[in-house]
């Protein structure tokens, strides 16, 4: 009895002994950290290619950006596939103080767009537990700055109420970096605007956007992304978004070359009036540029 | 009588027993919030390619003068996001390689003593892992014991092509070919 005492003893002091314990590991002994990291870089920039992803800058990061969309290839030989002229463009100042909500103004040369939006990063993928995807709210707010083309013929300014002028989207981005190479998300877009061109018109429309990268090398990847119009909003003849492009980076820049069917930059623009097809060759070559400043 | 010598010798087994666990809290000194600091700054670069993680965790075993860190790739903060994104993404690819790790020796332990004051300088060898791969290095350090307080410091030079850290030739001239790695480490006893 008294020996089994002594022996009990011993085996419970010699176990608490750290010395007994992971001889040959040292760090082993500061116990086993958990790492549980937020997931980076699931997409080279806050836009794939007109479509906004779910990353927002980093902290304290100011991003000029510059997009441009020429013409449709099938203008032909005298406008030269579209380069000619005719193009849109937008100018963006865009900026994050502290890497999740990022505030953005903007020009858009197409319909004299003036936007401003908000951009939340709500909630991160991470790796070794916790979320496994990521989620990301926008909220975004148009001005046209368009005088009424009508007015002589209406004998009415049909934006004689600055309210006319606007229009707003709002949607939801949900996305997963599943490996190194290839993300994908998906976002559900609520559309309002509060004139609409043609008395048949709604002013609301849904549409499900959905994008995808896959990289090729290290700096640059293939991008895909497609906006499915859910609703009937109008009997014009609209199309649903459709971009191929290709994400070059160098450095402090982020360049994206592409093409698409649409011509606007805008969500109130290129989700719901789109208007030429792939089908006939109603595409165009676009490209953004995105330089970063750290604030 | 006898259950005086039975509980004396009770006695001397929980001595003999408890010793190595007492002298081992003794022999081990950590850290969890180690500074770990580097520079790749090209020398005519305007751009500073620098970052620090301060929770790089090391640990000395002092009577074998065996020496252990680890610091996780995705804690060194850059002033610039975007840099550290590439760091990540690019560079050191933490998602697949997540820490860097060094494991060696104090080869001249028995110089420093842990529980005198004194500035100890020694050298240490071992294998740096970075990005996968893992190297032999050799370089010094300073051991500083003051008021049974002991810091760790040292720094090398980390050949970024040696550990398959690839440099487009785009960002050439900001980028060393070699980073100053530099390490502080205030330790406490594990108890």
């Amino acid at each position: 009895m008294k020996l089994f005492r002594i022996v009990a003893t011993l085996v419970l002091v010699w176990s608490a002994s750290p010395n007994l314990r992971a001889q040959d590991d040292l760090l082993g002994l500061l116990g086993d950290e958990k790492v549980k990291e937020p997931v980076v870089a699931s997409f080279k920039g806050t836009r794939l290619i007109n479509f906004h992803t779910l990353e927002v800058p980093g902290r304290r990061t100011l991003d000029f950006r510059i997009s441009h969309r020429f013409g449709a290839f099938n203008s032909g030989w005298y406008d030269f596939f579209g380069l000619d002229g005719g193009a849109s463009i937008r100018l963006g100042l865009e900026y994050s103080y502290d890497g999740r909500l990022e505030v953005g103004i903007g020009r858009t040369s197409y319909e004299k767009m003036l936007d401003g939006f908000l951009k939340y990063r709500l909630l991160r993928q991470m790796s070794g537990g916790g979320s496994p995807v990521s989620v990301t709210l926008f909220s975004s707010m148009f001005y046209t700055m368009q005088k009424d083309p009508d007015k002589a013929v209406n004998g009415f300014d049909k934006y004689a109420q600055a309210t006319n002028r606007m229009s707003f989207a709002h949607q939801v981005i949900i996305g997963r970096k599943f490996s190194d190479r290839f993300s994908l998300q998906i976002a559900p877009v609520y559309i309002h605007y509060n004139l609409v061109d043609r008395i048949s018109d709604k002013n609301d429309a849904v549409v499900v956007a959905a994008a995808t990268r896959f990289k090729v090398t290290k700096r640059s990847a293939i991008t895909l992304e497609y906006g499915w119009r859910a609703t009937q909003y109008s009997r014009e003849k609209y199309y649903d978004s459709l971009g191929v492009g290709w994400d070059i980076e160098t450095g402090g820049h982020v360049f994206q070359l592409f093409v698409t069917n649409s011509f606007g930059l805008l969500e109130n623009q290129y989700f719901t009036h789109t208007t030429n097809q792939w089908s006939n060759m109603g595409i165009r070559l676009g490209f953004n540029i995105s330089r970063v400043f750290t604030l | 009588m006898s259950v005086l010598r039975k509980s004396a010798s009770l006695l001397l087994l929980a001595v003999i027993a408890l010793a190595p666990a007492v002298l081992s809290a003794q022999q081990r000194y950590y850290t969890r919030d180690a500074k770990v600091y580097f520079d790749a700054t090209n020398k005519n670069s305007p751009e500073r390619v620098d970052a620090t993680s301060k929770s790089g965790t090391l640990v000395i075993d002092a009577a074998s003068g065996r020496v252990e860190s680890a610091v996780l790739v995705k804690g060194f903060l850059f002033e610039k996001a975007l840099m550290q994104e590439h760091f990540n993404e690019n560079y050191m690819e933490s998602s697949k390689f997540p820490k860097a790790t060094f494991k060696g020796q104090i080869t001249d332990a028995s110089k420093v003593s842990f529980n005198k004051d004194g500035v100890y300088k020694t050298e240490i060898a071992g294998d740096l892992s970075i990005h996968g791969v893992s190297k032999p290095v050799k370089t010094t350090a300073t051991i500083t014991v003051k008021g049974g307080k002991i810091s760790a410091s040292t720094n090398f030079n980390v050949g970024l092509a040696d550990y398959g850290i690839d440099i487009p030739s785009l960002v050439a001239d900001k980028l060393a070919k070699e980073a100053r790695l530099t390490i502080d480490a205030n330790l406490e006893p594990m108890k």
